[in-house]
């Protein structure tokens, strides 16, 4: 395979160091949280931080299965350095510091030194002082610095999965107070705010936009696409990234089309809407509550089946941790928008048209989807469909390189220059190389990361959803009113491909 | 010296056979029981085994796989491994040893073939040694015992090498049993209590990670709870400030409001 990784070895310039790593925040907010992490954490008790921060682990050890999996990892890890060759970030920095085996040494040294009996013995006799600042400073930098991409779990003979240990020290760091703030205030509004969601789009503002939308197909298809709202009972009920309904209006428009299509019931809930779980980044209780407020809405509308839209964290909250939190094997099942499309697909309920979208198209694959195999074929399928010119990058599929914006870190608008110069930077150079017009990225974090890297790194290609080009493609059957305007959909939708995207 | 080379091949190889395999024992029962505890502790029981097996026989059979990355390293240490485990199992004279104090035995290996799977080892041993030391990340990586393992582990291949190879007087060649016993006495005692150990754990790590990233469903309450937080979760303004901070800031009802 023709990979990218050996090939572009040029080290960061120290201007791109510089802008990569220099930390944004002010010098006495620095000094006051004596914490220089690049990104801005919010106020938290700077005092007695190591015991802080050794309670909060114990206390996570203590109700959770994490400790299986450190000392597991504590007695096999052989520091061979194996994973180094497959982190895009070291590949970039190739700083030591961020090989992934040791990112995950900080946490597990800490987990010898005070969690086990012969870490503890050996402290006594050669009188190691323990946990300190410098150390859960090293820890807040060094595990933000990873995407969580689960790239190197692939590369480690051991079976290591550092992305876990990732998971477990931004929860353990969070619990101290050492969370982004751009998370923590999202999530907060999320959780506890008037709006209920990460964005906080209000009710009314999103009725307001799904009639906008709707309005927007009858003009460009000529056909009424409904996005239902609190229908009980429906098949489907819909969560996705709720930044979506600011940003991805031709992706929101594409899903609605293909459910008109295939004629499924589906539904928004008005309760509560938005797929977004950060918990996935740095915290298991945050990740629970979320989701139990989809169970909730699920549950009040007495839907069927879960549909997740373009999000690849949101998707794999979901599919995988909804059962965790929320009834094991009787959880509502869930099902992802790129699923259902390719199943619609393949069972001929939907049909697109090979002629509109004629530019090369190139499919990014979002780790969250992609890494556990769970979605690689589904949405190629749906684009070699239509796409008469399709280009795949090169690694793709399970071992794809992440966007450079994984684990949260795309939300975190200080660590932009980092992530478009260190985290993306091999995929700004696959994705030059392909040649493409359109980058097809089915997540609302790797659209955003991908078109800030497009614009950083200076490479003319258009980052967009599946559905966006589903939605240029699709063939809608007509209105039965309006059977004379069949002529007119169709010429709408040929023009639409000459300027149609936001 | 005889005394002393008895010694390690009688009771002392005895006692840290015994003392290796119990010990393995141990921590492979100690994890399965782990994984047992914790499967049973979540509600949710939807484990992916297809792709746990798929990833342990994966990388027990790593033919495929090593290429993929760094792969001069790789084919050492895969090469390495081999001879390391396939050499002392079935060396003739190891195995004469063990028939003659248990009572019974295995078929063995040719004296050339034992020959060259050593050397291969001694390569192989010095290679991988070589490439934690010039790797850079490796060497970053790497703690004293990382860069002593491999040394030491191809201590009793070397001796064993030179004094079934080499024409030595016979003082030479007692020195070099004498190294090669308890180096490999050593090794064995060593294996259960360091990260040796991922010769029988190696197996399990796809299992307990799979297993690991299921959490328990409550956990991250009773976190909290724990720590005394309970009416302050992380997403509360200033939840885990000790002090309220001097400003009071006025309630920004602006920014979240509507």
């Amino acid at each position: 395979m023709a990979s990218v990784m050996k090939s572009l070895t040029r080290p960061l310039t120290p201007e791109e160091r510089e802008k990569a790593f220099t930390s944004r925040k002010k010098e006495e907010v620095v000094k006051s949280q004596r914490l220089p992490v690049r990104y801005h954490v919010e106020d938290f008790d700077v005092e007695d931080r190591p015991r802080r921060f050794l309670e909060a682990f114990a206390s996570i050890l203590k109700h959770t299965n994490y400790r299986l999996a450190l000392d597991h990892y504590v007695r096999v890890t052989s520091r061979c350095a194996r994973c180094s060759v497959a982190c895009p970030v070291y590949d970039a920095t190739q700083d030591p510091r961020d090989i992934p085996c040791y990112r995950s040494e900080l946490l597990l040294s800490i987990y010898r030194r005070h969690f086990t009996i012969s870490g503890i013995l050996r402290a006594r006799v050669l009188g190691d002082p323990g946990l300190t600042d410098e150390k859960i400073q090293e820890l807040a930098d060094s595990y933000y610095n990873c995407t969580a991409c689960r790239r190197c779990h692939f590369e480690c003979p051991m079976g290591i999965d550092h992305a876990l240990i990732t998971h477990l020290g931004r929860y353990i760091l969070s619990e101290i107070g050492i969370a982004p703030r751009a998370l923590v205030v999202s999530v907060r509004e999320q959780l506890t705010g008037a709006t209920g969601n990460t964005s906080a789009i209000p009710l009314p503002a999103l009725i307001d936009t799904l009639e906008f939308l709707t309005e927007d197909i009858q003009d460009e298809k000529g056909v009424n696409v409904p996005f239902p709202v609190d229908q009980e009972g429906a098949e489907y009920i819909f969560f996705t990234a709720v930044s979506d309904y600011m940003m991805e209006a031709d992706t929101l428009k594409g899903i609605a089309a293909v459910m008109k299509a295939t004629g499924d019931s589906w539904t928004i809930g008005s309760k509560y809407y938005d797929g977004i779980n950060y918990g996935l980044f740095y915290s298991d209780q945050i990740m629970e509550h979320v989701l139990q407020k989809i169970q909730a809405e699920a549950k009040r509308l007495k839907a069927k089946k879960i549909l997740m839209g373009e999000c690849g964290h949101a998707s794999r909250t979901a599919k995988y941790f909804y059962p965790t939190y929320c009834g094991g094997k009787d959880a509502i099942p869930v099902v992802s928008i790129l699923e259902y499309t390719q199943q619609a697909l393949k069972e001929g309920r939907i049909k697109l048209d090979p002629k509109i979208v004629t530019e090369r198209v190139t499919y990014h694959d979002p780790c969250n989807f992609a890494r556990t195999g769970w979605i690689i074929k589904q949405p190629r399928e749906v684009l070699k469909s239509f796409c008469p010119d399709y280009a795949e990058m090169a690694p793709n599929g399970r071992s794809n390189l992440c966007c450079g914006g994984g684990g949260g870190t795309v939300s975190i608008d200080e660590v932009r220059a980092f992530r478009t110069t260190v985290g993306g930077r091999l995929k700004a150079e696959q994705i030059r190389r392909t040649g493409a017009n359109y980058c097809v990225a089915p997540c609302a974090n790797c659209k955003k990361q991908l078109r800030e890297l497009m614009e950083d790194q200076g490479v003319n290609c258009e980052v967009i959803g599946l559905h966006d080009l589903v939605y240029k493609a699709i063939i809608l059957p007509p209105d039965p009113k309006s059977e004379e305007e069949t002529e007119d959909s169709t010429g709408n939708s040929v023009s639409l491909s000459e300027g149609g995207t936001l | 010296m005889t005394a002393w080379i008895d010694f390690a091949r009688g009771p002392l190889f005895r006692l840290c056979f015994a003392l290796m395999v119990l010990g393995l024992l141990r921590i492979f029962l100690v994890t399965l029981l782990g994984v047992k505890e914790a499967y049973q502790r979540n509600s949710d029981k939807i484990v992916s085994w297809k792709e746990i097996r798929r990833q342990t026989l994966g990388w027990l059979f790593p033919i495929g796989r090593l290429w993929r990355q760094r792969p001069i390293y790789s084919a050492l240490s895969f090469l390495f491994h081999v001879g390391m485990i396939v050499t002392p199992l079935f060396l003739a004279s190891h195995i004469l040893l063990w028939r003659n104090s248990v009572g019974f035995g295995w078929p063995a290996l040719s004296q050339t073939a034992a020959n060259w799977l050593a050397l291969l080892v001694i390569i192989t041993g010095t290679g991988i040694f070589m490439g934690r030391v010039l790797h850079a990340g490796a060497r970053k990586l790497s703690k004293f015992q990382d860069f002593l393992w491999p040394l030491l582990i191809m201590t009793p291949f070397v001796t064993g090498y030179i004094a079934s190879n080499a024409v030595i007087s016979p003082r030479t060649y007692q020195g070099m049993m004498l190294v090669h016993i308890y180096a490999g006495d050593l090794i064995m005692l060593m294996i259960p209590f360091t990260k040796l150990a991922h010769c029988v754990l190696a197996p399990l790590s796809q299992l307990v990670t799979g297993i690991a990233w299921k959490f328990p469903a409550g956990a991250g309450d009773r976190v909290t709870e724990t720590l005394g937080f309970a009416d302050r979760p992380t997403w509360v303004p200033n939840a885990r400030l000790a002090t309220e901070p001097e400003v009071a800031e006025p309630a920004k009802k602006g920014e979240s409001g509507k």
